[in-house]
């Protein structure tokens, strides 16, 4: 899922008519100066970063002049929220706001359409109004053949009797807008907390829009980086890297996420931080519930699965491998048709290239299983090229359970850390 | 020198040195191609490796990027073949680390 700064979600949302505050997002405090110095103060200092709860997390200051902003912009930039650095922030107008309401058109899954969502109890809250309070939360299927019309609006919005009737028409429209939005930019969620009602009528303070993966390929207007779902945060370099394999070629398809991007989880739990590759994700999950106990953390996860070409194994073990925190390599394959000696073909490359002077026999304890399609094939390869003869390398075949996986890379790890003493 | 250069689907190019291929005694590369490629898009013609689709095609993934040309090339033929496969997305990652990854340090 692509999820946008929440500047550029309010692009989308200007160029559909959605009033926003007026505002620009910088890099400095001297930027910042001068945008406000054209919008006038006070302002909000947001900073742009993917994760939610930026209110709570102390994401978004107020600035009354020039040394209140300069020290806010000092402070935000400072800042990591929910773990991401704060690169860049969003000087706006501060809006006079009367009344706060939550708006959103998203996906659900479970009834296949989309659903629009409002309640007059919008802001920082919501989602405990969301739990404690459902009756404040309404929502309202949305036929997508049909589409989400100016009098569906009203109807959803007239189900709280709290929201005056005379807003109520300025914010049906904003929501059938809201909607465009959804629907010509391929959501997952468009959403507005809060919505203020202000003298001048409603204006989205916030912007929340995520947009489909699968969709990004035509959505070429908004010059996304593809990379797997990782949560609150965004992408990683290596993410982004990992997510441009698949982009040319959809013969099988690499997904990789950094569990623990710096390694600084593994550290705090006393774990060794390893890369890690599966050919299916159910073994990924039973082969990493076999390391941790034994001491190991995979601070990535990897699925090369639906019978990948070798060059996309190439590519991404090389990416695996390029994780500096690492000190192992794990690699499971479960029982498939996946053509497992194309697959090896695409790690010897890439143990070749990174290993030059041993022929790539690698430097850090390796464990690769082959089981399956062609997997004789895949361990024949690997001893041709002269790689599973290297000290810390161990190629298993199809009678090795996941368990077994983990324990012979723990006896080689023990061994290779005892010799070399590791990095 | 003559060579056979050719682009292929995932956004790299095959590039063959068809001098070092008249003296190969195993012209490995072909015949792993039409052994273990699906696509099987090389051929022997006068004594050296061809395409048999055309290069659009095997842009479009008539190859099917196994690898194998350029890994058997390597260890039975003349060393001739070699695959590239830009990332230039981690080139750029690599630029910019202030650690090297573990296979570019001494243990």
């Amino acid at each position: 899922m692509a999820r946008l700064l929440e500047y550029r979600g309010k692009a989308l949302f200007r160029r559909k008519g959605i009033p926003v505050p007026d505002g620009r997002a910088v890099q400095s405090a001297e930027e910042a100066l001068s945008v406000a110095d054209e919008l006038g103060f006070p302002v909000a200092v947001k900073a742009q970063v993917h994760a939610g709860g930026r209110g709570k997390a102390g994401a978004i200051l107020f600035a009354e002049d020039r040394d209140s902003l300069t020290q806010a912009v000092r402070e935000l930039l400072a800042k990591r929220i929910h773990g991401a650095p704060v690169r860049e922030l969003l000087i706006e107008k501060k809006a006079d706001i009367e009344q706060e309401l939550y708006v959103a058109v998203t996906a659900d899954p479970s009834m296949r359409q989309p659903v629009a969502i409002f309640s007059a109890k919008g802001g920082v809250e919501v989602e405990q109004t969301a739990d404690e309070e459902a009756s404040a939360v309404f929502t309202m299927p949305i036929d997508i053949m049909r589409g989400f019309y100016y009098y569906d609006a009203l109807n959803l919005l007239r189900r709280d009797w709290q929201l005056d009737s005379r807003r109520m028409f300025a914010v049906a429209n904003l929501y059938t807008n809201l909607y465009r939005v959804y629907r010509e930019y391929d959501c997952k969620l468009a959403e507005i907390n809060p919505l203020a009602l202000t003298a001048d009528g409603p204006v989205a303070v916030d912007a929340r829009v995520d947009i489909d993966d699968d969709a990004l390929a035509r959505q070429t207007t908004l010059d996304l980086e593809v990379a797997e779902e990782a949560g609150e945060r965004a992408a990683t370099a290596l993410e982004v890297a990992a997510g441009t394999i698949d982009e040319n070629d959809h013969r099988g398809s690499i997904h990789f996420v950094q569990i623990d991007p710096d390694g600084s989880y593994a550290q705090a739990e006393g774990k060794v931080p390893i890369g890690f590759d599966c050919v299916g994700a159910g073994t990924s999950l039973t082969t990493m519930d076999e390391l941790v106990p034994l001491g190991y953390y995979p601070i990535n996860f990897c699925d090369s699965s639906g019978n990948p070409v070798g060059s996309k194994l190439y590519r991404i073990t090389k990416v695996i491998m390029s994780q500096p925190q690492i000190e192992g390599y794990v690699f499971v394959s479960c029982v498939s048709s996946q053509q497992l000696d194309n697959t090896a073909r695409g790690i010897i490359k890439a143990f070749k290239e990174l290993y030059p002077s041993t022929g790539g026999q690698p430097n850090i304890p390796c464990v690769l299983v082959f089981r399956g399609a062609w997997d004789d094939v895949a361990i024949d390869l690997f001893k041709q090229h002269g790689i599973s003869a290297g000290r810390w390398v161990r190629v298993l075949g199809r009678d090795t359970a996941e368990i077994e996986a983990a324990e012979v890379f723990d006896a080689l790890y023990k061994e290779w850390k005892s010799e070399t003493g590791g990095f | 020198m003559s060579t056979l250069e050719f682009e292929i689907r995932s956004g790299g190019t095959i590039r063959i040195e068809l001098d070092k291929c008249r003296s190969c005694e195993t012209k490995a590369c072909v015949k792993i191609c039409n052994t273990t490629g699906m696509g099987q898009i090389l051929e022997l013609k006068d004594g050296v490796p061809a395409l048999k689709p055309t290069l659009e095609e095997v842009k479009r993934g008539a190859c099917t990027e196994d690898l194998a040309c350029e890994l058997d090339c390597e260890l039975y033929g003349n060393k001739a073949l070699v695959v590239s496969l830009p990332l230039p997305e981690l080139d750029e990652y690599l630029e910019g680390l202030s650690e090297k990854p573990t296979y570019a340090r001494e243990a």
